[in-house]
């Protein structure tokens, strides 16, 4: 019965890893690298392996080859994944923090707030470098944030679905705005916040390759050092500080870092839907593990998620190009639903 | 003896209600029609409707834009409006209303497609279409809702509202992007607006709208009964399971309805009934006709603002009533859950 | 970003060695919620070796005290300390290495099993780097044998039953190794047979351990038959406190529970026991 784990219980470094979680995470890792080569060769100038290889790592068989992979595929294609990993492991967090399995970045309103921020400047002052997106969406997220934090966790800590509903209802209030705010925009400005909106990566460039790639490395180092205080705070405030958590800190940091992996992500790709909700379910699903394996499973997971998900949009109904939000969204909707259906009762209120 | 005769002079005292309500609906509606890209004065629209000229510039604008665009706010946000009292009745769920659980969307989603992919978009049909798709996807709503950990309680039904919105509105989507040309229309529509109804189409779906009401006034009374519980429903002589299938009809006719008038017109049916419920109790006798009448108002009313607000920009009414629905939605689930 | 995490690693203290003769004393403790005082000027003191049981009708502020004392709570005025170490001043980590709680209604995140539970207790212990030491596993296999739990390592623990399940939570804080354990109402929900069964492990623990252990109980005469000492609370202060016998007599179960029942004594244990009058 007992599980295959690894353990190294002696000198600086110590730890125990089930092997059934490594393995899985090694298998995600290559399913990652053949979601890039297959997202390299698919397109409306397909190339087959040695074509997309020889481009990548040797001389282009021409310069439409060469073009096409490394201007507009690869770039679009690191974002699909980096933005997939973000979402998750904002999910992630999001969920272990409330204790909440239905809590989401986009279900509860941080991604609308984030796409309200972004939205804003697209429209207000069309000419400003892309890299200001994620600090406007990290700044309307966290404020958003805040309101629901105010108005729904105050008692009960995020645990209840009431905390889901509040966001919903906050959510849709935020989308009004940004609907009315893309009415009153120049319909050249509205029509590309528009595109945004609709979560797609199609218009992913190096410079969001680049500054998401920088934020990432910003955030994700502090979530690893977070993983920890986290798997105590999953068992409920009080034993939490009983095992010397320090918890509203902890708390606030766990969730303004949560905030920050959504908002970077919103600002690449806009609102991807349930991302964050399904990849942490799926890593759970497929191997057990202690929560920083978890998160590491759930951010591979979000990048194969949105990754495929942006391929499937592009081959589908070619030439029409399908936003992946709208991939993520009915393939998410199941989950949620299914998540819905084996909610505990006592949980409900 | 006292405390029987209480509810009585209770109703007593509102008898001046339904001259107010009236008085404000005429108001709201000779205003909705008196503002616009140029304002008519009031006496011009009194005049209008009353001793139309031909030929006359402002009489030739009220009749064929201004007055179907009112006449629709009105049949839209009654129709709404008791759709979402009579849910909340049936389900004693404060969240209730036809778009949280998803029959706005069901509705939407049927027309696009039938439109769409069939190319039956004759006015005609689109009530019945719409009627189909809500009447499906509310079956889905309480299926899964059923279904649910701790059954069928507000807080599951609405989160399985969101899913089945989720959803559909993904398809919906995806459908519009397979076929640009033909949903360039209904794209706007999607967004829940008053503009441009044609008269006929108002005149399609008059009638079901029509069927909803009397229905829902004829079951008013049995729907405070049920409002108290099952138990208490049957124990007071109410046929519980043929009521509920009333009311389903009802619901569903009304949603279709403005659905084919307005599109997915959120939380109107959710602000609205409780607003007549802080005013005039808990009588659905009351509150059904008063819905009807505050519905109406109040999309009248959010019509002119999303008309006026970013003037000469319109935008849609949809937006204007999320705005106030999303707050109040938020409210209710911190008071009433 | 004050996550809790030094990476100087401390020697852990040996299960049974460090835990002798340290108790917990609380001092002029009041605590409450959004500054209201529900426990007033609280003085107390446990001893190692001994299960405390506070007893006291609803609202009496018997669980506020004890969350006060696990610094779940801040306290409005006053000081509990183990040995030399200020409870609500010292560092929570360093704490957590000499006190710890079972809260009422723990949750067990989604799928865990027990072992990995049981090796939650571990956390004041372990470090980004060291997370699972010798140490770790020798005091999680030591916990979950007292708490007679071993047999379902592997299992998860929402498949277990509410008794096996609270067995488990109690290893737990068995594994968190600390001289003090404080215990909020472990027994409510559960059967009478495996209250008695929760109960002795509890008993078990503070003699042979020498640890010192505070348990809230609702359920008066399992109170009188285990616990080494009762301390009664009413409106948020403590009114009797001491050897079960002095306390445990009709005339102040009256007086604080308003319950009238004849307290008579068990003839094997010599333990009271108290049996409701009915109006006839």
């Amino acid at each position: 019965m007992t599980e295959a784990v690894w353990e190294r219980r002696e000198g600086a470094v110590t730890f125990r890893l089930p092997k059934r979680a490594a393995a899985v995470f090694a298998l995600m890792i290559a399913g990652l690298t053949a979601v890039l080569v297959v997202s390299l060769m698919t397109g409306t100038y397909p190339l087959d392996v040695s074509g997309v290889l020889s481009t990548l790592f040797a001389e282009a068989p021409n310069g439409t080859a060469e073009t096409v992979v490394w201007e507009f595929r690869f770039p679009r294609t690191i974002v699909a994944l980096l933005a997939g990993a973000l979402l998750a492991l904002s999910g992630a967090t999001l969920q272990n923090v409330t204790r909440n399995p239905l809590a989401d970045p986009s279900l509860v309103g941080v991604s609308q707030g984030a796409s309200l921020a972004v939205v804003s400047l697209i429209v207000a002052f069309p000419g400003v470098h892309p890299a200001w997106r994620p600090i406007a969406a990290f700044s309307g997220a966290l404020v958003i944030a805040a309101i629901i934090q105010l108005i729904a966790m105050r008692r009960t800590g995020g645990a209840t679905m009431r905390f889901i509903l509040t966001g919903i209802g906050l959510a849709a209030f935020i989308a009004a705005c940004t609907q009315g705010l893309l009415t009153y925009g120049d319909i050249d400005r509205a029509q590309s916040a528009l595109g945004w909106l609709a979560g797609s990566v199609h218009a992913a460039t190096w410079t969001e390759v680049g500054w998401l790639s920088a934020c990432t490395a910003l955030v994700v180092p502090f979530l690893f050092w977070a993983s920890r205080p986290m798997a105590a705070i999953r068992m409920g405030n009080d034993a939490a500080i009983s095992l010397g958590v320090k918890l509203r800190a902890t708390r606030i940091a766990l969730i303004t870092l949560s905030v920050a992996l959504a908002a970077f992500a919103v600002a690449a790709v806009g609102p991807l839907a349930f991302v964050g909700l399904i990849a942490p379910h799926i890593a759970r699903r497929l191997a057990r593990s202690g929560v920083g394996m978890h998160l590491a499973l759930s951010a591979a997971s979000g990048g194969l998620l949105v990754g495929l998900a942006d391929l499937l949009g592009r081959a589908a109904f070619a030439p029409i190009q399908i936003p992946a939000g709208i991939v993520t969204a009915i393939l998410g909707v199941p989950v949620f639903i299914w998540l819905i259906l084996r909610t505990q009762s006592r949980q409900q209120l | 003896m006292n405390a029987a005769a209480l509810p009585e002079a209770r109703a007593g005292a509102r008898v001046g209600w339904p001259v107010v309500l009236l008085a404000v609906l005429a108001l709201a509606f000779l205003a909705h029609i008196s503002v616009g890209a140029k304002t008519v004065p009031l006496f011009t629209v009194v005049e209008a409707l009353v001793d139309p000229v031909d030929g006359e510039f402002d009489h030739i604008i009220i009749w064929s834009l201004r007055l179907p665009r009112a006449v629709a706010a009105v049949m839209v946000g009654a129709g709404l409006a008791v759709a979402g009292a009579l849910m909340q009745g049936v389900t004693r769920n404060p969240l209730a209303e036809p778009g949280l659980l998803g029959l706005l969307y069901g509705a939407s989603f049927a027309v696009v497609v039938t439109v769409g992919f069939f190319g039956l978009a004759a006015p005609s049909w689109i009530p019945l279409i719409a009627a189909v798709g809500a009447l499906a996807a509310a079956a889905l709503v309480w299926l899964i809702a059923a279904h649910a950990g701790g059954g069928s309680t507000p807080i599951t039904l609405i989160l399985s509202g969101a899913a089945v919105t989720a959803l559909l509105a993904a398809l919906v989507t995806l459908v519009n992007l397979l076929d640009e040309q033909t949903f360039e229309e209904l794209r706007v529509w999607l967004t829940g607006t008053l503009a441009g109804r044609g008269v006929e189409t108002l005149l399609w779906a008059a009638p079901w709208m029509l069927a909803g009401l009397v229905v829902a006034l004829g079951a008013a009374r049995q729907v405070t009964a049920l409002s108290m519980g099952d138990e208490t429903a049957v124990g007071l002589g109410v046929d519980v399971a043929r009521l509920r299938l009333l009311i389903l009809f009802a619901v569903v006719a009304l949603t279709a309805g403005a659905v084919a008038i307005a599109g997915p017109m959120g939380f109107v049916g959710l602000v609205v009934p409780h607003m007549a419920r802080m005013i005039f109790g808990h009588d659905y006798r009351l509150i059904v006709p008063t819905s009807a009448f505050c519905g109406a108002i109040f999309l009248l009313v959010a019509d002119i603002v999303a008309r006026m607000a970013l003037a000469p920009i319109e935008i849609s009414t949809g937006i204007v009533t999320a705005l106030v629905g999303g707050p109040v939605f938020v409210w209710l689930v911190r008071t009433r859950l | 970003m004050a996550i809790d995490d030094d990476l100087t690693y401390q020697c852990t203290p040996q299960s049974g060695s460090s835990a002798a003769n340290v108790g917990l004393i609380a001092e002029g403790v009041s605590a409450g919620y959004n500054g209201t005082a529900i426990v007033k000027t609280f003085d107390f003191a446990a001893h190692a070796g001994e299960l405390t049981a506070l007893i006291g009708p609803n609202g009496s502020g018997k669980s506020t005290a004890l969350k006060a004392m696990a610094r779940v709570l801040p306290v409005l005025a006053g000081k509990v300390s183990v040995g030399d170490l200020d409870v609500h001043r010292a560092h929570s980590r360093t704490v957590a290495q000499s006190l710890a709680l079972l809260p009422q209604g723990p949750i067990a995140p989604e799928g865990l099993t027990v072992r990995e539970l049981v090796a939650q207790g571990r956390f004041p212990y372990q470090t980004l780097l060291r997370q699972w030491s010798a140490n770790d596993a020798a005091a999680v296999d030591v916990a979950m044998n007292a708490a007679d739990v071993s047999q379902f390592a592997d299992r998860r623990v929402s498949d277990l039953s509410g008794g096996q399940r609270q067995r488990c939570w109690i290893a737990m804080v068995l594994a968190q190794d600390t001289p003090v354990l404080l215990l909020d109402e472990p027994t409510t929900f559960l059967d009478l047979k495996v209250q008695v069964d929760l109960m002795q492990l509890l008993q078990d623990t503070a003699r042979e351990d020498q640890r010192t252990i505070v348990v809230v109980l609702h359920d008066l005469n399992v109170a009188a038959a285990f616990a080494d000492r009762l301390v009664m609370m009413k409106d948020g202060r403590v009114v009797a406190d001491g050897a079960v016998a002095d306390v445990f007599v009709a005339a102040r179960l009256a007086d604080v529970f308003g319950l009238e029942a004849r307290v008579i004594s068990d003839p094997e244990s010599g333990r009271p026991v108290c049996i409701p009058v009915a109006r006839s």
